[in-house]
């Protein structure tokens, strides 16, 4: 007799994936960007290389660090500097830093090098060339690094307490790519494998900068030190990750990106799906599981945050963590669609947070069923942009409810509804989220609340006759056109559209940057305001000289001792 | 200036919303800029040049022939035959006096990509053919600042321009855009300085 066919088990629905809070409780899983990376250099055997480290006892200077695969080579072109306290600043807007980056195509020449010390340490203010994939700059954990320095220098370890409080040495700030300043766009890349998963440039760029952080300090220490120096613990090096600072540039991204958004949140939809119609595992995958989860649930324990809003998720997150540990303790994680079975469980049990957690976790034994999705994470669908114009107008009704038809009933006149708005300063060109009622913003606004505009196109639409081609309401009413272009990639990318109101009073734009840098592999949210939040990369990676394809993965979950 | 092509894309965006358009035309207009300069053709200068025309007009659709009062908007009826490429099939459409030409080249682009055929767009002087991923245009000197353009169905691409990957627009065009693009920037106030980003703390820690 043959084996039944799996059941297929459909993918969760927009309406429930694409809500605020769920995107704001987001985990990484196998197809973050940072783990795709280093398990493709681990399997592709990529060499690492310094060919430059020039750098003073008073830590200025410039290092190279080079990576190179099976068809090609780039680089890290690391600036340090001694940067004065007054000036560290963790604002997008700042303009000077203790360390600025780029990650180089190839290998620098001297003259390359010449060229981007007169631009990199400027950032903003400066010029890059197609040469160069990424530009970025981090600042240190003042208290840390001291202590790092201090430590190694009298010649013994840095407290391991010390270093857990805070997880990182450096954090960036910023890493800009895709031809911001000058630089290559993400086109010219985009065809090479290494390239194709998004961000994998910006990912590359911040594990090589790890390890320049990790050997800048070293030098610090024994340029403070002389022979009475130690050597970094490799055990300690290794569970420091690099910090990042993220603004609110991020949240507008997600909204600008609809078909990219689309593709990351529908390959882990799909990994989800496949992975729950699994009918029977073997004890190997619940091995797997089960010990993924309490090292999952010690790396929860280490998270830490003052912020009111994140202590309270916390304080839920790690409640649910007992539950679940208690509950895949005696389940059967073996039979009968176990992980379906466990997923259903987590809904009717668990918090938002802990169920996106499971929905990751359950991943993890199928790197067959998933690992191959994430080239799919990639937009290479350029036509989505053209508007068919003789798509009807009912059929363009049809895609705005689909996507916004929970929308249409809000009062968008209401001032809770739309308390907000976006738009970009003159002073910094950043955007901002700003007071409508208070500020004289409005007429700078930017189109980042697609089911307020949604709703006014679909009411538009009312009284246009089902079959007119939309070309011809789009010619008399061309402030309609970016959402009639939404509702159209809506048909084709129905997780591109957030399900939540962007401009309400309550708007945490935390959830946005939540969502993207969960993506990237971030763990340890730590939110600074509703806008602004602290992440923690590569914490626990293995440097180049210990990554394998046996450590190349699961370092993202703590050792549980 | 060598620019990137996300640069002139994001400038040129910015630039036509802050002219006035809407923003969805004002994506068009990021796009095609774009497009040209990937075609090597000075897109920024089509644009800048088009931004600064007193009034171009929005054109009535008649059947073959689309007019309007004055000189028609490029990226209007750029983005409008684009809209209504399937049109195309019942003959050619004339576009009576189009300010800037040069913008409609990629919108009919994406129409040939669309109807998955070359269109061919004549004015007095020149003939350009497009298959939706290439143009076949010589050089132009001196593009029209103003013209009658035929568009239709069919022509031969004999041999595309190469694709560039970089933009080197003319500095006083690359400030008309980034002037256009300014007005779409709020002026700082204290309370945008001090609540806008949301951080602000120190990083001293």
């Amino acid at each position: 007799m043959p084996a039944p066919r799996p059941r297929p088990v459909p993918l969760r629905p927009p309406a429930q994936v694409m809500r605020l809070s769920r995107l704001g409780s987001l985990h990484q899983c196998r197809l973050s960007f940072m783990r795709v990376l280093t398990r493709r250099l681990a399997v592709e055997s990529w060499t690492f290389s310094r060919p430059v480290f020039e750098i003073d006892a008073h830590g200025v200077g410039h290092a190279v660090y080079s990576a190179t695969g099976p068809d090609r080579s780039y680089s890290l072109v690391a600036f340090a500097h001694d940067l004065p306290p007054e000036m560290r600043s963790d604002r997008v807007i700042a303009t000077a830093w203790d360390a600025t980056f780029t990650l180089f195509d190839g290998v620098p020449d001297a003259a390359d090098i010449d060229r981007l010390s007169k631009n990199i340490p400027l950032q903003e203010a400066g010029r890059v060339s197609a040469r160069e994939i990424s530009v970025s700059r981090a600042n240190r954990s003042v208290r840390l690094w001291e202590h790092f320095v201090e430590a190694l220098a009298a010649g013994h370890q840095p407290d391991p307490a010390k270093t857990a409080a805070v997880g990182y040495l450096m954090r960036t700030t910023a890493v800009y790519g895709s031809g911001k300043l000058g630089a290559a766009d993400r086109e010219t890349i985009a065809d090479r494998p290494e390239m194709q998963v998004p961000f994998q440039a910006e990912m590359l760029s911040v594990y090589l900068t790890r390890v320049f952080v990790r050997d800048l300090v070293q030098h610090m220490a024994n340029a403070r030190g002389g022979d009475r120096a130690a050597t970094l613990d490799p055990g300690i090096a290794q569970s420091l990750g690099i910090g990042n600072s993220t603004g609110l540039g991020m949240a507008p991204f997600i909204v600008n990106h609809p078909v990219l958004f689309n593709n990351w949140i529908m390959a882990r939809e799909e990994a989800i799906a496949r992975v729950r119609a699994v009918q029977t595992a073997t004890n190997d995958e619940a091995a797997t599981f089960r010990a993924l989860l309490d090292r999952s649930a010690l790396s929860v324990a280490r998270w830490h945050s003052e912020h009111p809003i994140q202590i309270e998720k916390l304080k839920a997150l790690r409640a649910d963590m007992a539950a679940l540990t208690a509950h895949a303790g005696t389940a059967d994680l073996i039979t009968n669609a176990p992980w379906n079975r466990l997923y259903d469980w987590a809904e009717a049990h668990l918090g938002t947070d802990a169920q996106e957690l499971v929905a990751s976790l359950i991943l993890e034994p199928y790197p067959d069923l998933v690992d191959g999705l994430a080239p799919c994470m990639a937009d290479s669908n350029t036509d989505a942009f053209r508007i068919d114009g003789a798509i009807p107008v009912a059929t363009t009704r049809a895609a705005l409810a689909a996507s916004f038809g929970w929308a249409f009933d809000i009062d968008w006149s209401a001032r809770e509804n739309c308390a907000r708005a976006w738009y970009v300063s003159e002073e910094k060109l950043e955007p901002r989220l700003g007071e409508r009622f208070d500020e004289p913003i409005t007429d700078y606004e930017q189109p980042l609340a697609p089911a307020r505009d949604a709703a006014a196109a679909h009411a538009a639409l009312a009284n246009w006759q089902g079959d007119t081609p939309i070309a011809t309401f789009l010619l008399a009413h061309p402030e309609h056109r970016h959402t009639i272009r939404r509702a159209q990639i809506g048909a084709i990318a129905p997780y591109g559209e957030i399900h939540d109101n962007t401009i309400s009073a309550d708007v945490l734009p935390i959830d946005m940057l939540r969502a993207k840098l969960a993506f990237f592999g971030a763990t340890h949210f730590d939110p600074r305001s509703d806008r602004w939040v602290r992440i923690c990369m590569y914490a626990g990676a293995p440097y180049p000289e210990d990554l394998s394809p046996r450590t190349a993965d699961r370092w993202i979950y703590p050792e549980v001792e | 200036m060598s620019f990137s092509l996300n640069e002139v894309e994001a400038t040129a965006k910015k630039a036509a919303r802050g002219a006035g358009y809407s923003w969805g035309l004002a994506e068009e207009a990021g796009k095609a800029t774009r497009w040209l300069c990937a075609q090597g053709l000075d897109g920024c200068a089509a644009l800048a040049a088009l931004l600064q025309e007193p009034r171009p007009e929005t054109p009535t659709c008649d059947g073959v022939v689309w007019s309007g009062p004055g000189a028609l908007c490029s990226l209007i009826t750029g983005a409008t035959l684009s809209d209504c490429a399937a049109d195309l099939a019942n003959g050619p459409i004339r576009l009576v006096e189009v300010a800037q030409p040069q913008l409609l080249l990629p919108f009919a682009a994406g129409a040939a990509r669309h109807l998955g055929t070359v269109l061919t767009l004549s004015c007095d002087t020149l003939t350009a053919c497009t298959d939706g991923a290439g143009l076949d245009l010589a050089t132009i000197p001196a593009p029209p600042g103003t013209s009658d353009v035929t568009v239709s169905i069919g022509g031969a691409m004999a041999e595309a321009r190469a694709i560039q990957s970089r933009a080197t627009p003319d500095p006083a065009d690359w400030e008309t855009l980034t002037g256009f693009a300014a007005r779409t920037y709020a002026p700082a106030t204290d309370a945008s300085r001090r609540l806008g980003a949301g951080a602000g703390l120190s990083d001293n820690d």
